[in-house]
């Protein structure tokens, strides 16, 4: 039986004095190796989830746990996100002063010291994402579709046990978007990763082996 | 080969990246840390060409009042004073910064025609003065700043003195002063037969003892002698007298309002570079980077700011020192000499200015939220 990677019991989180109820109650486990998709409207609490889910922000009530291991009580926030999480934005957030290889990097200036082992390990990740002509292109230089491949590098780079991807393909084209989930997808196969990707567009949830929709801060079923 | 970033480079490529800002932040600093240079290098070197009066004319010791309100003793203390065995020599003398034109003041020295100080001078033109007559003698510095020669006169608070020689002095000090007799200066400022300060010139060291002992030994027996009075060594005599003190004091006042400033520009830059990059600090935070990383970040672009100040305010206070030292009004007390000690004080100040003006910004931004910050517009 496989061993869950993920599991929230009973989270909350409200803001603004418990004005805004953005989580009402999340139950949910998501094993090793899985591959999830959460959908939901605007507002849903998706991004809430995924927050918590990857340790930015600490629920107001109930816990998640990495391994059984509760975050924040039992593990620090920092150390999850450094040595267990990748994060993929919609935005891309690339640091615009760092040249693509320099990006990846990023991720590993505190926990990879030497600075050759560093850059080997960002040109790997670039050649795997097909873009070892571009490593040298900053930003602003590159299409949306390669920035995104560039932000997936940079999210794997510290060999991360789980991928959380907010609207991956959310400002790609149609044909980026098909060659994003097909690095998504190849990347949790053979690696085994668990990948978790909040989607509005069905073919994105479509992809994934479950689908876990929320509304109103709530699971449905 | 491919790129490889360290947290330098990172920290390099962020400040770059707002090349107007960091290069205006570099100015603020550098024009403060530049004068600091130039304030503090010019007391210091006011200090050294003070104590170069004293070892000109092998001065050991320099006999003064004991309280800080007396600022004259009686001339005839300088006739006890030779009367003991550790004492080779004494010049009783007065010193004081005069107006000797509107637009020239100078050092003006009162000393008897006997002094053993005369021998650190080189008389280019004329000779010395006598005791009991309206002459003076002019160092060469003031000499070419008033144009004035031997034969000519000189008006000084309302009485008329001949210039009878001019001389080269020990010190650029002597070289910018202007010379009387003891009585004429003590006549023009009402206070005859008091003095400011006496000069001793010790007997060499007794065979076997060791010269600090013995300058304390002697200290100890012209203090006995002469209650009242404290007898202070040159060197400490150079950095602690009341015109030193005073050009110190300015130079660290002055300085250190400017450095205030120099660290509120390099804390208002750090400040609004922490603001704008919020959403950056967001994703550092959510692509693993600690707290203690984001706040090493800050401070170093906060430390290579004041750093790089610190280096453009040293060639900027050395060249004003340079300026200083080759004008006629300030040449005879500024020497343009590299001073290490200076410069790497003024470094450490820079770095200090970077370190402080950035930890408030470092701090605010290793706090951030990381949901926050990404939600940052």
């Amino acid at each position: 039986m496989t061993k869950p990677a993920l599991e929230v019991r009973s989270l909350c989180k409200s803001y603004d004095q418990g004005r805004i109820e953005a989580l009402r109650g999340v139950d949910l486990t998501i094993d090793a190796g899985e591959y999830i998709a959460i959908t939901g409207p605007s507002g849903s609490g998706k991004s809430t989830l995924l927050h918590m889910l990857g340790g930015l922000d600490s629920p107001t009530s109930g816990e998640v746990l990495f391994k059984s291991v509760p975050l924040g009580s039992g593990m620090d926030l920092d150390t999850y996100r450094s040595r267990s999480v990748g994060f993929i934005f919609q935005a891309f957030h690339l640091m615009p002063t760092l040249r693509a290889v320099e990006n990846v990097q990023v991720p590993m200036l505190g926990s990879q010291p030497k600075r050759a082992d560093r850059a080997g390990r960002a040109v790997k990740l670039l050649q795997e994402m097909g873009l070892e002509h571009r490593m040298n292109q900053y930003p602003n230089e590159l299409s949306a579709g390669e920035r995104q491949r560039v932000a997936i590098a940079r999210a794997l780079a510290n060999d991360p046990e789980i991928l959380l991807a907010d609207e991956p393909t959310g400002n790609l084209d149609s044909e980026n978007t098909a060659r994003i989930l097909e690095i998504l997808t190849g990347i949790q196969e053979r690696r085994g990763m668990t990948l978790i990707v909040i989607t509005h567009e069905n073919e994105v949830a479509d992809s994934a082996a479950r689908r876990i929709h929320i509304r109103d801060g709530k699971v449905q079923a | 080969m491919a790129p490889q970033l360290s947290l330098a480079g990172f920290v390099w490529k962020n400040l770059w990246r707002r090349r107007l800002r960091t290069l205006l932040t570099l100015c603020g600093i550098g024009m403060a840390i530049g004068a600091f240079v130039g304030l503090v290098g010019f007391s210091n070197a006011f200090e050294h060409e003070w104590l170069r009066i004293y070892s000109s004319s092998g001065t050991d010791i320099a006999v003064i009042q004991q309280t800080f309100l007396s600022s004259s003793m009686d001339e005839s203390a300088a006739a006890k004073l030779k009367t003991l065995k550790v004492v080779a020599d004494a010049a009783p003398m007065i010193y004081n910064i005069m107006d000797l034109t509107p637009e020239v003041n100078a050092l003006a020295y009162g000393w008897k025609a006997d002094s053993y100080e005369f021998q650190s001078l080189n008389f280019l033109s004329g000779r010395a003065f006598h005791n009991g007559q309206p002459e003076i003698i002019l160092g060469e510095l003031l000499a070419s700043d008033l144009k004035k020669k031997p034969g000519d006169t000189l008006e000084i608070q309302g009485s008329t003195f001949t210039v009878v020689g001019v001389y080269q002095g020990g010190s650029a000090l002597e070289g910018g002063a202007v010379i009387l007799p003891l009585d004429q200066l003590q006549m023009l400022g009402s206070m005859p037969g008091k003095v400011s300060t006496i000069h001793v010139r010790l007997r060499p060291a007794p065979a076997g003892e060791n010269p600090a002992e013995y300058l304390k030994r002697a200290q100890a027996q012209i203090e006995a002698a002469l209650p009242g009075l404290r007898a202070v060594p040159a060197a400490e005599r150079a950095s602690n007298n009341q015109l030193v003190r005073l050009a110190h004091a300015s130079a660290w006042g002055t300085s250190s309002i400017a450095l205030l400033i120099g660290v509120l520009g390099i804390a208002n830059t750090m400040a609004m570079s922490v603001f704008e990059r919020t959403r950056e600090i967001g994703i550092l935070r959510a692509l693993g980077w600690k707290r203690g990383q984001v706040l090493a970040l800050i401070q170093l672009e906060a430390v290579v700011l004041g750093l790089g100040g610190g280096v453009l305010g040293i060639v900027v206070g050395w060249g004003a020192l340079h300026l200083l030292a080759a004008l006629p009004q300030t040449a005879s007390i500024v020497s343009a000499s590299f001073s290490l000690p200076l410069f790497a004080e003024a470094l450490g100040i820079a770095v200090l200015a970077g370190l402080l003006a950035g930890a408030l910004p470092a701090w605010r931004g290793a706090q951030l939220s990381p949901v926050e910050a990404l939600r940052h517009d």
